[in-house]
């Protein structure tokens, strides 16, 4: 008699053997003939111009961060979202002004030229 | 659900001083953002006034999470008069060195939110948000200089320990939720009274002792304090070293004196160990420094040795005297920082030997920083000496050494500020033209230097105030 | 044979292996980034505790859930401060290897 955590066992190895296994069976069978087409960079099939190591403009990394940032604010709209029937004015009044603050941030980011592609 | 909201009015107004100043930030011309310092230190000198007003109006927000006492009336009344005096000490430095009024301005009234919230907060979520909003404020602040190595790499250890500190507070916080249940800091007290002492209260009483020891720099949790006080804008070191360590001091006078009171002997001897060494290496890392922020770092980390001796014994004599010392440290502080900001601003020096002769050519900075460091010193004529009266008194009956060791130290420390006062009036200046001080400098060193004076010939009435304040803090 | 189940000790000490993880990260990690990410670790591990409290000792208070809320969110504003400054420090002197930022004594 198995327990249940024999099950999760077999369901462990079955899965390492059907991801490995494919890849094995790709290196073992498949064959290998280099050619330096090959080996460039591939982009949409059409040949690279210039290094393909480039650097990222920071621009990408402010989009990024200010993602992140009003992204996760957006956490503390779901539990007030849930429960918005029982919460009444109140709580909308209150969700208003962070959002009101959220956007002031908003607005702080664009007058700064951070929605900018320059 | 009713709330009474006419207790946080304070905290709401500076809410919107921060959004507001911001906003006009966006608004208004770049000439005239000068004066966005003008309005928010009148606004802040508005709301302080709020704060004295509703002295008496005390009360509760949100089912006991927020919690309006004397107590936290006055460390309001604390970091509003230290955001009060650094606005005014760093006008001149921000026009000059920084730019960016608006944004200045606002974070730096954030931040003072942050610790107004971490002085009134009775639970750990609050708790922990006032501290992250004064924190990341901080961060921001310290590497506001932002095309200068010095203060990016001061804000990158800050934002780094800042981080490591505050994930080990939260781990030792989430296991006393565990073991209590609850995060209100009454009822935890009230748990931990009753309750026999766990091997894993022993880790988060521990875990949380390391992590303030980050925010209020005792060793060995000190080594970012040197580092980013160096780097800072000089007016945001002072703000760092007042506003940042005494907001600490709050929180950890609410979670230990209040939420640990029932198992104080487990971590009283910890408090008075930690003192003792934070004492010992700050003063004495002190004596071979050069640059004038790197001194007052390493003093800064010796007075929070002192004012962490009134936590030792959990006390309302021990904590009125960090209250009462909170109150002069600040005075202090800014009237030394106030003074370097404004010689750097015209020097660009920070080193001490271009101290030489101050006093020929500024006598009221030259004096500003005599009164201000004697005072750290405790010398008897200046505030300080009955300040860290108050503190080793609380000690004397159980732990004599920690007095001893204080007292001992006192005395190093007097070297090292001699020092510093011997360069300015012995030496002779290279440059010997009159230094002209501004007038929001000339303000605000004068009447730091008053309050140094005054409050040490006269500290009959703030005591009083002090001694209803910590009461009122052990009657929940 | 008795269906093990999963016990407060387990998430606790998951939480603890994790927030030592994180802790050995910080203290030997060079790179700003590399010690970004490991005190996420920490704060993922504080999560996990608060969640595993929340769930076996104060089942019917959402305490802990909420905390989780607030220390996500404040976690990521550390994060995007952390790596605007990063981005900072590197566009000034295009490096962020820590043992390199020695102009400050550390």
């Amino acid at each position: 008699m198995l327990s249940v955590w024999g099950a999760v066992l077999i369901f462990l190895i079955v899965g390492v053997i059907f991801g490995v296994g494919g890849m094995l069976a790709g290196y073992i069978l498949a064959p290998r003939r280099k050619s330096a087409q090959k080996s460039i960079a591939y982009e949409c099939g059409v040949d690279t111009i210039g290094p393909t190591w480039v650097q990222f403009r920071t621009s990408y990394f402010l989009y990024a961060l200010l993602f992140v940032i009003f992204d996760v604010e957006i956490i503390y709209l779901y539990p007030w979202a849930i429960k918005f029937q029982s919460l009444g004015l109140f709580a909308f009044v209150e969700m208003i002004i962070f959002l009101a603050i959220l956007v002031v941030g908003l607005w702080y980011a664009w007058k700064e030229g951070a929605f900018e592609w320059t | 659900m009713q709330m009474d909201f006419s207790v946080i009015i304070p905290e709401i107004a500076m809410v919107s001083l921060g959004v507001l100043v911001l906003i006009l930030g966006l608004i208004l011309p770049k000439k005239s953002l000068p004066r966005l310092g003008w309005f928010t230190s009148f606004s802040l000198i508005g709301i302080l006034a709020l704060v004295v007003l509703n002295w008496n109006n005390v009360g509760t927000v949100s089912g006991g999470l927020y919690l309006i006492d004397q107590f936290s009336q006055f460390f309001k009344v604390i970091f509003l008069t230290a955001a009060i005096l650094v606005v005014f000490g760093s006008m001149a430095y921000v026009d000059k060195h920084l730019g960016g009024q608006a944004e200045y301005y606002s974070i730096l009234v954030f931040s003072t939110l942050g610790m107004m919230v971490m002085a009134s907060a009775n639970d750990f979520i609050t708790m922990y948000l006032g501290l992250e909003l004064m924190t990341i404020s901080f961060i921001v602040l310290v590497c506001f200089r932002r095309n200068d190595s010095e203060s990016l790499e001061a804000g990158m250890k800050y934002v780094l320990l800042a981080g490591i500190s505050s994930a080990v507070l939260l781990y030792g916080l989430s296991l006393i939720y565990g073991i209590a249940g609850t995060v209100l800091v009454v009822e935890v007290g009230m748990i931990l009274a009753v309750q026999q002492s766990l091997p894993l209260l022993l880790v988060g009483v521990v875990m949380l002792v390391a992590g303030l020891g980050f925010k209020i720099a005792a060793v060995p949790f000190h080594m970012w304090a040197p580092d980013v006080y160096q780097g800072a804008p000089t007016p945001i070191t002072s703000f760092l070293a007042v506003g940042s360590k005494m907001a600490s001091f709050a929180i950890l006078i609410r979670i230990f004196v209040l939420g640990m009171f029932g198992v104080s002997l487990s971590w009283g001897i910890l408090m008075a160990i930690l003192a003792g060494v934070t004492i010992i290496i700050g003063n004495l890392v002190a004596i071979p420094q050069t640059n004038i922020k790197r001194l007052m770092a390493y003093s800064g980390i010796a007075q929070a040795g002192y004012i962490l001796v009134g936590m030792v014994t959990a006390s309302q004599a021990g904590v009125k005297a960090i209250m009462f010392y909170g109150f002069i440290y600040i005075f202090a502080v800014v009237g030394v920082f106030t003074a370097i900001s404004y010689y750097y601003n015209l020097t660009g020096s920070d080193e001490i030997k271009d101290y030489a002769g101050l006093s020929q050519r500024s006598p009221l900075m030259a004096a500003t920083m005599v009164v201000s460091m004697l005072t750290m010193a405790g010398i008897p004529p200046f505030a300080g000496f009955v300040g860290k009266f108050y503190l080793f008194m609380t000690v004397v009956e159980n732990y004599l050494w920690l007095a001893i060791i204080g007292l001992i130290m006192s005395m190093v420390s007097v070297y090292y500020y001699l020092m510093v006062v011997l360069v300015m009036y012995r030496d002779r200046p290279q440059d010997s033209s009159p230094i002209v001080v501004s007038l929001p400098v000339r303000m605000t060193l004068i009447f730091t230097m008053l309050v140094s004076v005054v409050l040490g010939v006269y500290p009959g009435p703030l005591s009083e105030i002090i001694n209803k304040a910590a009461l009122s803090f052990f009657m929940h | 044979m008795p269906t093990p189940s999963i016990t407060l000790e387990h998430y606790l000490i998951l939480g603890a292996v994790l927030f030592g993880i994180g802790l050995f990260g910080v203290l030997t990690k060079k790179n700003a980034i590399a010690v970004l990410i490991s005190i996420e670790l920490m704060l993922c591990a504080v999560n996990i505790n608060l969640l595993a409290f929340n769930k076996y000792i104060t089942p019917e208070a959402f305490i802990g859930q909420i905390f989780a809320i607030f220390v996500i969110t404040v976690a990521a504003a550390e994060v995007g401060v952390g790596l605007a400054i990063i981005i900072a420090i590197y566009r000034n002197r295009l490096n962020i290897n820590l043992e390199d930022f020695d102009w400050l004594k550390w």
